[in-house]
C-alpha cells in the first residue's frame, strides 16, 4: 500500500524502455541510500559486534600483553560486583527521580502555556534554551551555584532561614542536586513536547465531549489524557534513554562521589574502561547497557511505527 | 484541571469564559514568568561570573552589583596556562561544521531514497536507522576507541567528524524524510516527464523545496556535535581537542579558575542561543524525530 503511493517512478513502467528505467531506478536508490548506510554500518553496527568480541576477553588498555580470550568471565564478574550493582541502582534512582519530576512538571506547565494570552509565546520560546546548552556547561554552572561556601543556591537557602548545606558532598543530597540540575535542563523540553501535542488535539473532539455533557475532569481523563498517550510515551522513552546515558553532570559536579552515591552506570563504565583501564570489563557493561537501550528504543520505534500506519 | 482545557478559541469567544479568565490568566502569567525566570537564571550566572573579578566570584553573600571586567575572557584567550581557548574554539567550529555538512548531504540523499523509492526491507532499514539515535556514546566508546586507535586516528579531526556524522545521520534522515514526503508528488512527476534523471530530480527539484527542513536539521546537528563531550574527551588530547575538552580541564584547576571557565562557557553557549532563535519553528519536531509536530 505504501509502495504504490510513494513509488511514483512506476509511472514510467508501461513504456517500451521500461527495463532501462527500472535499472536506473534501482541504481538511483542504491546511490542515494548506500553512503549513509555504510557510515552507520561502520560506526554503529560494527562497534556493537566488536564490543561483544572485546567483552569476551581480558583486554587491558596500554599493556604489552595481547588480549586473552576469557569466555563469559567478565559477565560473571559483573554479576558479583557490588560496585556495578550500586551503579545500576544509582542510575535507576536518578532516572526515576529526574524523569519523573520532569514529566509531571512538564505536563502541568504545558497546560499553563497552552493559551493565546499575549506574551506567552515569547516566554515559551525562552524556556527552550536549557535543552540546547552544552551539558558540560550546565554541570559547571550548577557546580558553582551549589557550592557550599559561595554558591547562590546556598545563599537563597540562608535567606529563607536555613543554614549552609554541602549540597554536593553529602550522601543523598549530592544525587538530588544532580537530579535538580537535570530537571532544570530537561523540563522545558518535556513541556514543549506536551505543548505541541496539546496544540495538535482536534477541537471537534472537545465540542463533542461538551455536547455529551462531560464535566471538566471527565474531559481530562477520558479525552485529553488518552489522546496524549502517544506523546507521553515518546517523551518518556526519549528522556529515559538520555538520562541513562548521560554522564556530563556527574563528571563536572561530583565525579561519582561521595562514596559512590552518584556513581551512575555510565560513569562506572567510563572509569573502568579508561582509568582502570580494563576494556574487556567495560565492554561487558557496555553490552548490557546496549541491550537495555535496545529494548527501550524498540518501544519508541513501535510507537512511531503505529503512528505511521494510522497516518 | 478544567482550566487547562479552556482552549485558546474559547478564551476569545465566550463572554462567560472571558469573565472567568482574568484571575486564571494572571495565574498563568505568574507561573509562566517564574518558570521562565528559573530557566534563564543559570545563564545570568554564567555570564555575570565570567564578567566578575576574582574577589567578587568568591564573595559571600553573592555580589549583585559589580563593575564588569573582561579580565577572565582575556585570561582564557591569551594568558591562561597551556593552549588558548581560541584553539579549542576553532577545532569545535571545524568539527561541527564539517560533520554537519557531511551528515546533511548523506542524510538528505538517504531521506529522499526512503521518501520516494520502494525496495525490499525499506521499513526495517528506516527503523533501524531511527534506533541508532538512542546509541549511548558511553557504550560505544570502548570499541570505537580501539577502532580509532588501530586506524591511527587518535587525536585527529577526521575521527570526530566521522563519529559525529554517524551520530547525526538518524536525525537528518528522519526529519528530512518527513519533509520530502510532504512535497506534492506531481512536481517530481512533471520533472520526470521533462526528461530529468532521478538524481537530477533529487538535486534540482526536491532539494530546493525542503530548504527549511535542511536549515533546521543542520542547526540541530551542529548543536549536537558542538555539545558532544565523551568521544571528544576520550579520542582527542591536544591537536583536535574541542571546547568540551577544555571545559573538562576545570577539575584540574583545583576549583579556582571559575571566571576563566565561565568565560569559555559563555563562548560555548552563546552561538547556541543565537541559533536557537533562528530555529524555533521546527525544534520540537526535530528533537522528537518528527514524532510530535
Amino acid at each position: 500500500m505504501e509502495a504504490s503511493r510513494t513509488d511514483y517512478f512506476s509511472l514510467g513502467e508501461p513504456k517500451p524502455d521500461s527495463m532501462k528505467l527500472a535499472v536506473e531506478r534501482r541504481r538511483a536508490t542504491w546511490l542515494l541510500i548506500a553512503p549513509a548506510f555504510v557510515v552507520l554500518l561502520g560506526l554503529n553496527l560494527f562497534p556493537i559486534v566488536y564490543a561483544l568480541y572485546i567483552s569476551c576477553h581480558y583486554w587491558m588498555l596500554a599493556r604489552p600483553q595481547p588480549p586473552r580470550f576469557a569466555g563469559l568471565s567478565n559477565y560473571q564478574e559483573l554479576f558479583f560486583d557490588a560496585r556495578f550493582r550500586n551503579s545500576v541502582l544509582v542510575s535507576l534512582k536518578f532516572i526515576v527521580l529526574a524523569v519523573g519530576i520532569e514529566m509531571l512538571l512538564g505536563f502541568g506547565l504545558a497546560f499553563v502555556f497552552n493559551t493565546r494570552l499575549r506574551g506567552m509565546a515569547t516566554l515559551r520560546k525562552l524556556t527552550l534554551l536549557p535543552s540546547l546548552v552544552m551539558p558540560l556547561v550546565v554541570g559547571l554552572v550548577w557546580f558553582y551555584m551549589f557550592n557550599e561556601n559561595f554558591g547562590i543556591v546556598n545563599w537563597f537557602w540562608v535567606v529563607l532561614g536555613g543554614t549552609r548545606v554541602p549540597f554536593l558532598t553529602q550522601g543523598a543530597l549530592a544525587l538530588l542536586s544532580i537530579v535538580a540540575t537535570d530537571v532544570w535542563q530537561w523540563t522545558p523540553f518535556v513541556m514543549l513536547v506536551f505543548f505541541a501535542a496539546l496544540q495538535a488535539l482536534p477541537e471537534y473532539v472537545y465540542e463533542a465531549a461538551r455536547i455529551d455533557g462531560l464535566s471538566g475532569s471527565q474531559i481530562f481523563f477520558r479525552v485529553t489524557l488518552p489522546l496524549l498517550r502517544p506523546a507521553i510515551l515518546i517523551v518518556l522513552i526519549i528522556r529515559a534513554v538520555d538520562a541513562l546515558r548521560s554522564l556530563e553532570l556527574v563528571f563536572m559536579m561530583t565525579k561519582g562521589g561521595p562514596a559512590g552515591d552518584t556513581e551512575v552506570l555510565p560513569w562506572y563504565l567510563y572509569t573502568t574502561g579508561f582509568m582502570s583501564p580494563d576494556l574487556g570489563y567495560a565492554a561487558a557493561m557496555a553490552v548490557l547497557m546496549l541491550a537495555l537501550v535496545t529494548i527501550l528504543s524498540q518501544l519508541f520505534v513501535r510507537q512511531l511505527e503505529s503512528r505511521e500506519v494510522t497516518r | 484541571m478544567t482550566v487547562g482545557l479552556v482552549r485558546s478559541k474559547d478564551l476569545k469567544a465566550g463572554v462567560r469564559r472571558s469573565a472567568a479568565a482574568w484571575p486564571i490568566g494572571t495565574l498563568r502569567y505568574l507561573v509562566a514568568a517564574i518558570f521562565t525566570g528559573f530557566c534563564l537564571f543559570p545563564f545570568y550566572v554564567i555570564v555575570t561570573t565570567a564578567l566578575k573579578t576574582e574577589t567578587a566570584i568568591f564573595a559571600w553573600p553573592p555580589v549583585w552589583n559589580f563593575k564588569p571586567t573582561l579580565q577572565s575572557f582575556y585570561n582564557a584567550l591569551f594568558v591562561f596556562g597551556g593552549r588558548s581557548a581560541i584553539f579549542y574554539l576553532i577545532n569545535s567550529v571545524i568539527i561541527s561544521a564539517v560533520s554537519t555538512f557531511v551528515a546533511v548531504v548523506l542524510g538528505a540523499m538517504a531521506a529522499y531514497g526512503f521518501a520516494r523509492f520502494s525496495f525490499a526491507g525499506k521499513r526495517h532499514l528506516a527503523f533501524w536507522i531511527l534506533s541508532t539515535r538512542f546509541a549511548p556514546p558511553v557504550a560505544f566508546i570502548v570499541p570505537i576507541y580501539l577502532m580509532v586507535q588501530k586506524a591511527g586516528m587518535l587525536d585527529s579531526h577526521i575521527a570526530l567528524i566521522l563519529i559525529y556524522t554517524a551520530m547525526n545521520l538518524s536525525l537528518v534522515i528522519w526529519i528530512l524524510r518527513g519533509f520530502f514526503s510532504e512535497i506534492p508528488i506531481e512536481i517530481e512527476e512533471a520533472a520526470l516527464v521533462d526528461g530529468y534523471s532521478r538524481l537530477q530530480i533529487f538535486w534540482r527539484v526536491a532539494l530546493p523545496l525542503v530548504r527549511p527542513g535542511i536549515v533546521s536539521t543542520a542547526i540541530l546537528s551542529a548543536i549536537f556535535s558542538w555539545n558532544e563531550f565523551l568521544y571528544a574527551m576520550v579520542l582527542t588530547q591536544s591537536k583536535a581537542a574541542t571546547l568540551p575538552v577544555y571545559l573538562a580541564g576545570f577539575s584540574n584547576s583545583m576549583g579556582l579558575a571559575w571566571g576563566e571557565y565561565m568565560a569559555v562557557g559563555t563562548m560555548a553557549v552563546l552561538p547556541i542561543l543565537i541559533f536557537t532563535f533562528a530555529l524555533q519553528k521546527h525544534l520540537v519536531r526535530g528533537l522528537t524525530f518528527g514524532a510530535v509536530k
